[in-house]
């Protein structure tokens, strides 16, 4: 019961932190999502339909980011872009790595999608007479696109908990508040409970919305 | 900016990459160990014993790893334990990796026909003997790939401990360039180091993904 | 002129030579049915009249048109350009042993998608035209439901409709009734038999011998990728002349004998 009291007691002082921190955990996230699906989006077509060059260093460049720890991308960026007489925000570092390898994952998920519809679909729309475009935009993609919604949704609950490595770089997002209260309350545990609850929720959230929008989208076609 | 500064300390990132590969040897056993066992039980206890399971991994798969290991690593001196840095960390990220593994294997255990199940119970086959014979081969057909998947996250998730002061790869990479400030050449090195384990554990994961497909 | 023109059709996959050189007209209004073993070759060869396959020799033509390449006054074979292929194929409508609807679309949606997406039809146009085509097949009432929930010889009309709705010179059938159940089959060869009657150009492949004596006005019979015996059903089902087409009728005797 004292735990209790105590541990309510230290969450309210916590608590004007915990929100400005969240709030920062939320801003990067949201900057850093659509970064991601468009920068696959833009890696997709030229991995698959490229040339034989663009292929190649498109594939090089997936291949890199997906087999390198995202930590060590976001130091690439914070520490290597002054070399060159950048000198982008940490938030910007953060969000610029987070963005670079999940739209790496996420060009493998496009491609993946769009492999996946059958061939027969392509002989069906093109013996009507579409062209390879307009079969591709309107019969494969938007089969793939419903295809990998689940997939996606996935790879962005995990881009929201990747957030939480912008810390590392001195952004207070909701860890970095965990670590810079630790002084101040002169708590350690206390703190860490409330920020893992407060993550939980956000990531049971989202996932919760995004099975809601598959099932509503999937159930209609089967 | 010359190259000699990666080579010059070459030796000393490759000390930090002996680390990283014992850590991420221990995590992998471990972590793949533990998920399997509470894997298998979640399929095989009863209503209680599942929502608990449920509960750890949901409660796990939804924190980032970071702030799992920070609580690992502020739990044991709060329970009155004074354990090592390194071994709070890597008991967390063995707890971590093991929900994954365990969703794996419970969902893998569970898409496995029941009319297989009861094609083997009219044969008369006991329950053990099931699983060992009939569900476990044809489980570890689908929980191959995203295990393999896991493990190459794993690997790479090694790194974070960095953040609360254990010594690795990615701490002495760090080192070295606060030294040389030559961030470009060590940290494009040392993720080339990352890669060379990573990658082959990679392109196993895609084989068996494609031998999945075709089996399907 | 005939409405469709095969002179000497060759094709192969690597080393194995599929298409050993067909050579048949089809007039207009004609219909063909085409039988043979699985594997002769009679997919290929209606994949090569709507350009799905690429053919290494011989030519094919709709309406006078040169399908997939033309030959310069050097004697050289040049593939066409895709915009004038894609166009040639407008004229082709194809029917699939294996529906190949759109999934992601209403029946309603299917049938227009041509008319929009290829002709650039407008909306309106496209719908009514494809609202009469739906009637034509009985599945007006299905309009607004997605594919998988119609069974498969509902699919199949749908795959119909929505071919005919490009308002093809020809149509081609490949096994449209191989994959139905058999309680299912009749309602599509129905539909198939009015478009008969009203005059369709078609080339049809199929296994259901009575339904070829009934509807084909020619029959051609095809085994290793070329054509053994063709002639009018009646005397071609009759008087089978070759081994292979006697073995054949006598595998598919308990169809035939059926009707
Ligand atoms: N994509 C392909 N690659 C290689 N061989 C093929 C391909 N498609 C068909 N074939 C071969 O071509 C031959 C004719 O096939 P097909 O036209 O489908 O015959 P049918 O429709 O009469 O059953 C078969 O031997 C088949 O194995
Ligand atoms: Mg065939």
């Amino acid at each position: 019961m004292d735990f209790l009291v105590n541990l309510l007691a230290i969450w309210a002082r916590l608590y004007p932190s915990l929100v400005s921190g969240f709030a920062v955990t939320i801003s990067v996230a949201l900057a850093a999502i659509p970064l991601a699906l468009l920068g696959a989006l833009l890696l997709t077509p030229l991995r698959m339909w490229g040339g034989s060059i663009i292929h190649a260093v498109t594939g090089a460049y997936i291949e890199f980011m997906r087999n390198t720890p995202l930590l060590l991308q976001i130091y690439l960026i914070y520490f290597g872009l002054p070399l060159l007489g950048l000198y982008p925000s940490e938030f910007m570092c953060g969000v610029i790595g987070i963005a670079m390898q999940h739209a790496a994952f996420l060009a493998e998920i496009y491609r993946g999608g769009i492999e996946s519809i059958s061939q027969r679909q392509w002989d069906a729309a093109r013996a009507m007479g579409m062209t390879w475009a307009t079969a591709l935009r309107n019969v494969i993609l938007p089969q793939a696109g419903l295809r990998i919604l689940g997939p996606i949704g996935n790879q962005l609950i995990i881009l929201v908990k990747d957030t939480s490595l912008v810390s590392a770089i001195g952004v207070v997002d909701l860890t970095m508040v965990g670590k810079v209260s630790i002084e101040r309350l002169a708590v350690t545990l206390e703190i860490f409970l409330a920020i893992a609850l407060i993550y939980l929720a956000l990531t049971g959230a989202l996932g919760a919305v995004l099975r809601i929008i598959e099932r509503r989208v999937l159930e209609r076609i089967g | 900016m010359m190259p000699n500064v990666l080579i010059n300390n070459l030796p000393y990132l490759l000390k930090g990459a002996l680390v990283t590969l014992e850590l991420s040897v221990v995590v992998l056993i471990a972590g793949n160990l533990l998920g399997l066992v509470i894997g298998i039980v979640a399929t095989s206890v009863g209503r209680i014993g599942q929502s608990l399971i449920t509960a750890y991994i949901f409660v796990l798969r939804g924190i980032p790893i970071l702030v799992i290991m920070l609580l690992g690593y502020y739990a044991f001196p709060a329970l009155g334990y004074r354990v090592p840095a390194y071994v709070a960390v890597g008991v967390a990220q063995i707890i971590y990796v093991s929900a994954f593994v365990a969703e794996i294997v419970r969902s893998a255990i569970l898409s496995v026909p029941s009319g297989q199940i009861a094609a083997a119970r009219s044969l008369g086959m006991r329950r053990f003997s099931i699983l060992k014979e009939i569900v476990l081969p044809q489980a570890t057909r689908i929980a191959i790939p995203p295990l393999l998947n896991n493990s190459l996250t794993a690997i790479k998730q090694t790194s974070y401990v960095s953040v609360v002061g254990v010594w690795e790869l990615t701490y002495a990479a760090r080192e070295v360039v606060e030294r040389t400030l030559a961030s470009f050449q060590i940290f494009l090195g040392v993720m080339a180091i990352y890669f060379i384990i990573c990658y082959p554990l990679s392109l196993l994961a895609r084989r068996w993904e494609r031998r999945a497909a075709v089996v399907q | 002129m005939p409405m469709i023109e095969i002179r000497d059709l060759r094709k192969s996959y690597a080393e194995l030579e599929v298409l050993k050189g067909i050579s048949f007209d089809v007039e207009k209004g004609e219909v063909v049915v085409v039988l043979g073993p699985s594997g002769s070759g009679k997919s290929t060869m209606l994949r090569c009249i709507n350009l799905l396959e690429e053919f290494q020799g011989g030519g094919i033509r709709i309406d006078g048109e040169a399908i997939g390449y033309t030959t310069t006054e050097g004697g050289k074979r040049r593939r066409r350009k895709e915009a004038e292929n894609a166009k040639l194929r407008e004229q082709v409508g194809m029917v699939f042993q294996s529906f190949n609807l759109f999934p992601h679309r209403t029946v309603l949606q299917n049938v227009m998608m041509g008319p929009l997406k290829v002709k650039g039809i407008a909306r309106r146009e496209a719908e009514a035209l494809a609202r009469d085509l739906l009637k034509k097949v009985g599945l007006l009432d299905k309009a607004d439901q997605y594919p998988a929930r119609l069974s498969g010889g509902q699919q199949q009309r749908v795959g119909i409709a929505r071919a005919l709705a490009m308002q093809p010179k020809v149509m081609l059938f490949d096994e449209v009734t191989s994959a139905l159940d058999p309680e299912l089959v009749g309602e599509v060869l129905r539909v198939m038999r009015q478009l008969a009657q009203e005059g369709m150009t078609m080339i049809i492949v199929t296994h259901e011998i009575h339904f070829a004596r009934d509807v084909g006005d020619r029959i051609i019979f095809m085994d290793h990728g070329a054509i053994v015996e063709e002639g009018p059903p009646a005397n071609i089902l009759a008087n089978p002349k070759s081994d292979r087409f006697k073995q054949f009728l006598r595998r598919y005797q308990g169809d035939y004998l059926d009707t």
